[in-house]
């Protein structure tokens, strides 16, 4: 009688995941990040997997305007406010989304260009604001979609929003790869990369890792001089100002 | 060579920044403008929040307005009185002006009213500054002698109370027209993002009828205190003046200014009017064309507010 060996699947099926840098730095001379996600699947079974790599920056609110002809002369709508669009977002997978699992399941989960969440309040809400009246915070009804479209294609083509059917690659039996370039005016802020592994069309294992973008050194100490002692800086900056147009002057006295 | 701006967050090409401004400082001590009007547009084509580039921008043209007014004043070319009284109307002119900028902002309606505000300002001053400047030019080629001074004295000049003597001018006048054209070109200061000079200096030929030795250098003085002022403003006020990015500008600035002021003791007045008018025709006209083609996505990004 053959001795039963334990079935495989008796061993959870798993993903790990890690970041080439968890803690990019902006200084001067940034120009933008290049950060790999490396990782594993561990399947004893072997099953056929999908990788999903979502990265997500820090959400910002975002303020759009439709632009209409009024008399010949393209105006500006009123804005609409987004609240909570990604300030950067990158799908990756190993297939094209639609393949590796249903709609339903990429809604739910917020994956891809199509399906990432933006607050946006459905209904109505008109609103008095930094005292200007009759802000429309969300009056989109119908035309949702051709906003939150809108959003996301000008987002797109700033660089800021990318989805890669092929940007997750199998280095070899379980081990993956995919690539998150980072421009170089990437928001500022907390990150946080989403592995999730999908085999038959479900998610069957998950991990999330967190990434910083921070400005450092020089770059730092500036940005928070301005903020929080926005008036001496102000005195600081016309001071340079016009110090360098008199020594300017002086110089060329003499010469 | 790339650096990353702290306020602006977008990565620059620094020695590009530093010619550009170079460019500009050369213009502006050549006309004896600010040249906002010119290097804001700019900015912005680079990718510059168009917030972080008015604001910073003010901040360069206050530099090369130093740099170039000390070298008119060495030559007595400044009429510091009158300079003074338009800048008092220019300081509130600010404060109204950033105030109305951040409104603006708030509604989304802050590309439009500065694209129209270039179109309108830009487009007629250049138009009428060409008009009139060929004239002089085709007249002086025929070896016509200029039209006689007009010396009837214009009424809103002469009837208004508060007269002032401005000796260096040769006027004595009410303060009122020039705090009131201070006090306007403060505001379009704080809204373009520019100092005015290409509105200041025409109205002060042909408004204020002062002599026109003295129009740059003075027009230069009254720049120099509204962009010192505005560019503290948006800083305390907005948080949008990037010091970095200024800098960049004012180095290249503060050479320019001085060579262009050398440089414009070589051109003939017409010519160098002619010129000027001809660059604010160009732009006034570029900045003004987004009004009008059809956009190539219906959609766009406001900033401000948030």
């Amino acid at each position: 009688m053959p001795v039963a060996i334990a079935p495989p699947s008796q061993a959870p099926v798993a993903i790990s995941a890690t970041l080439t840098e968890t803690d990019v730095r902006v200084t001067s001379g940034f120009t933008g990040a290049k950060i790999s996600v490396y990782g594993a699947v561990f399947d004893p079974r072997g099953r056929p997997s999908d990788v999903v790599v979502v990265v997500r920056g820090p959400e910002q609110s975002v303020r759009i305007a439709r632009k209409v002809r009024i008399a010949g002369i393209w105006l500006n709508s009123r804005p609409v406010v987004f609240e909570g669009a990604p300030g950067f977002y990158r799908a990756a997978s190993t297939r094209p989304l639609a393949d590796i699992t249903r709609f339903t399941q990429l809604r739910t989960l917020g994956l891809g260009l199509d399906h990432l969440t933006i607050a946006a309040p459905a209904e109505r809400r008109v609103e008095t604001r930094y005292g200007v009246r009759d802000m429309v915070v969300s009056s989109l009804g119908a035309d949702y979609h051709a906003w939150r479209g809108a959003v996301v294609r000008l987002k797109q083509t700033a660089g800021l929003y990318s989805a890669d059917a092929d940007g997750v690659t199998f280095l070899d039996r379980g081990l993956f790869r995919a690539q998150v370039d980072l421009p170089a005016d990437a928001p500022i802020g907390q990150y946080s990369a989403r592995v999730i592994l999908f085999q038959d069309g479900l998610p069957v294992s998950e991990r999330t890792l967190p990434l910083k973008v921070e400005k450092v050194g020089l770059e730092r100490a500036l940005y928070l001089f301005a903020h929080q002692h926005p008036w001496l800086y102000g005195l600081v900056s016309a001071f340079i100002a016009l110090a360098a147009g008199w020594l300017a002057s002086r110089v060329f006295r003499r010469s | 060579m790339d650096l990353y701006l702290p306020i602006a967050e977008v990565s620059v090409n620094a020695p590009l920044l530093v010619a550009l401004g170079a460019i500009v400082g050369f213009i502006s001590g050549l006309f004896g403008i600010g040249g906002g009007f010119l290097m804001t547009p700019v900015l912005v084509f680079l990718g510059i929040p168009p917030a972080v580039a008015v604001a910073s921008e003010a901040n360069h043209v206050a530099a090369s307005s130093v740099s170039s007014v000390s070298a008119y004043s060495r030559r007595r070319m400044v009429d510091f009185r009158m300079g003074g009284v338009l800048a008092g109307g220019g300081v509130v002119g600010a404060f109204v002006g950033v105030e109305i900028f951040r409104v603006l902002r708030l509604l989304g309606q802050a590309d439009l009213v500065v694209s129209v505000s270039y179109l309108l300002f830009l487009g007629v001053i250049g138009a009428l500054m060409l008009w009139e400047s060929l004239g002089a030019i085709l007249r002086s080629r025929r070896g016509q002698t200029p039209k006689p001074r007009r010396e009837r004295r214009p009424v809103l000049l002469y009837a208004l109370p508060w007269k002032m003597r401005f000796p260096k001018s040769r006027l004595y006048i009410s303060v009122i027209p020039p705090i009131v054209l201070g006090f306007l070109i403060g505001i379009l200061s704080a809204i373009m993002g520019v100092g005015g000079g290409f509105i200041l200096v025409p109205a002060m030929v042909y408004l204020l009828r002062m002599p026109a030795n003295v129009v740059v250098g003075t027009s230069l003085f009254q720049i120099v205190i509204t962009t010192a002022l505005t560019s503290v403003l948006q800083a305390g006020r907005n948080q949008t003046v990037d010091i970095v990015l200024a800098t960049l500008l004012l180095i290249g600035g503060v050479v320019g200014a001085q060579l262009g002021a050398r440089a414009s003791a070589r051109f003939r007045a017409e010519e160098l009017r002619a010129l000027l008018a001809l660059i604010v025709l160009l732009v006034g006209l570029r900045m003004g064309l987004g009004l009008f083609i059809h956009p190539e996505d219906p959609f766009v990004f406001v900033t401000g507010g948030g």
